[in-house]
């Protein structure tokens, strides 16, 4: 992940998404892939609102999943960094504009 | 997080289909945003004159409700979509509302600022009517001289803008002949294509457009053509990208065009998770079954679509228990559709003449020895008894004279 560790996330406005059932599903009109996330993919997704970075997120996870602060840190750098490969978020620096 | 390419047959395809069917999720919606139309086609199954469309803040609030309701896909059409002037409002609501965005129409006012502004509000795809490659055969049904030529050179400007579109070229009398050059257009494009065979009646009834419908018996050679079958031309590279994107195949009445397990004994994806809204404002299952179910301007979307007795019924059927189609030996071979069942036959869960027909042809393409429908078999039962009690009645009538 090249993003600084304090960066903010925000999810590509360019994608079509719903939350169905537990699972959210995001399509990339650019190349019309569909994307599934699971529900711990669905509730990062949900909090992922371009004001948070991976800590914080993770604390979030932390809270609700109940798992340890480390896993919940490791599980949500790892999501973000997949979802950043796959370009469905992408970060954002403190004055808003996107980090690079 | 898995991931597959969108709209076709694909894993996550599958499962967001199961979900939306068990929970009577309204996943896939076709909202036409007008009837009025700059063009004229003589199969055309919609009155032109506004009765009142749907006013912009009623279309945005409309959407709002989809979307909290769970609709992914969003498919706006008419009529003619360029012709409402609030169009890009409309998608511009629908991008905030993050839909899954397609368009229908026939193009004639796609520009070059237009077909860019479609990419900026999420547009995916875009569907174009094409009815040949023939001016004089495509003008003849869009009644519009020079339409054909519009048509064509705006999709290079929808294309440019990496905006997916596709060719849908309805069968009728008047193109028969013609679908090759429109499949040889389409692979010239690099797009996939469609073919309609259905033409239905209007959606007040009048049965007026089914004069342009070819008969079965002549459809045959279309049947048989080997370059049309499963309709798999051998095509440009990125035409095989697209075409796993969006599977084609002669058209049917099955609102989504996606096989799936979830549909397995229903009659289609109509009321189950998909829907139609009409401008002005009424909530049907499908395009082609006009039984309203409800009125925007009067009900919420979520009350229409989960209260609704109509939709509630319509959900309660299986072609398992169909009357007299679950009794059909060439069951296998047909493209039923409810819709046309009742405009046709007159009934819900009735079979009709034109699908027992194309069924009976398939199924005779198949190899199938003699092939014959439930209708016609039960049809054929019928008319026997009817003849014999004839001739006992009259055999009785005239022993008694004797």
């Amino acid at each position: 992940m090249t993003s600084k560790p304090s960066a903010c996330w925000q999810k590509n406005p360019a994608l079509a998404w719903r939350e169905i059932d537990e699972a959210t599903v995001i399509i990339s009109p650019t190349d019309s892939v569909m994307h599934e996330l699971n529900d711990t993919g669905s509730f990062l997704w949900k909090n992922i609102d371009g004001q948070r970075s991976a800590a914080e997120l993770a604390e979030l996870l932390a809270e609700s999943y109940e798992v340890t602060p480390d896993v919940a840190l490791n599980d949500t750098q790892a999501l973000l960094e997949e979802m950043s490969t796959r370009k469905l978020v992408v970060p954002v620096s403190a004055s808003g504009g996107e980090s690079r | 997080m898995s991931t597959s390419a969108a709209a076709g047959a694909t894993p996550v395809m599958d499962r967001l289909i199961s979900r939306t069917v068990l929970r009577h999720q309204p996943l896939s919606v076709h909202f036409d945003l007008t009837y009025r139309c700059n063009e004229r086609c003589v199969h055309c199954y919609l009155d032109h004159e506004d009765h009142g469309e749907l006013t912009t803040a009623e279309c945005l609030a409309v959407m709002k409700e989809l979307a909290s309701a769970g609709t992914l896909f969003l498919t706006f059409s008419g009529g003619e979509i360029f012709l409402r002037p609030d169009l890009y409002e409309i998608l511009a609501e629908a991008r905030r509302l993050h839909f899954d965005l397609s368009l229908k129409t026939n193009a004639l006012l796609v520009t070059e600022e237009r077909a860019a502004r479609l990419r900026e509000y999420g547009v995916r795809r875009v569907q174009i009517s094409v009815y040949s490659d023939i001016p004089e055969v495509h003008d003849a049904i869009t009644k519009v001289p020079g339409s054909l030529q519009r048509t064509l050179a705006a999709i290079p400007l929808l294309l440019e803008q990496g905006l997916q579109v596709k060719l849908a070229c309805p069968l009728m009398r008047e193109n028969l002949l013609a679908y090759r050059g429109v499949m040889a257009l389409a692979e010239k494009l690099g797009v996939p294509y469609v073919l309609d065979l259905t033409i239905t009646p209007m959606m007040d009834g009048n049965e007026a457009p089914l004069a342009h419908r070819i008969p079965v018996s002549s459809l045959l050679p279309v049947m048989q053509d080997p370059t049309l079958h499963a309709c798999k031309p051998q095509p440009t590279a990125e035409a095989t990208r697209a075409r796993q994107e969006f599977p084609a195949a002669i058209g049917s009445a099955v609102s989504s065009g996606i096989e799936n397990a979830a549909y397995e004994d229903l009659p289609c994806s109509a009321g189950h998770n998909s829907c139609y809204i009409s401008p002005y404002g009424d909530v049907f299952p499908c395009v082609q079954l006009p039984q309203a179910a409800g009125n925007l301007r009067r009900e919420r979307f979520s009350d229409i679509w989960y209260h609704a007795p109509q939709l509630e019924r319509l959900r309660g059927i299986r072609e398992s228990q169909l009357p007299v189609c679950s009794r059909c030996e060439i069951r296998s071979y047909c493209e039923r559709c409810p819709g046309l069942a009742l405009m046709e036959g007159g009934d819900l869960l009735g079979a009709y003449e034109r699908a027992c027909e194309l069924a009976e042809q398939k199924a005779q393409l198949a190899g199938v020895v003699t092939p014959i429908s439930a209708l016609h078999r039960e049809q054929a039962a019928f008319a026997m008894q009817t003849n014999s009690r004839n001739e006992i009645a009259s055999f009785v009538a005239n022993s008694s004279s004797d």
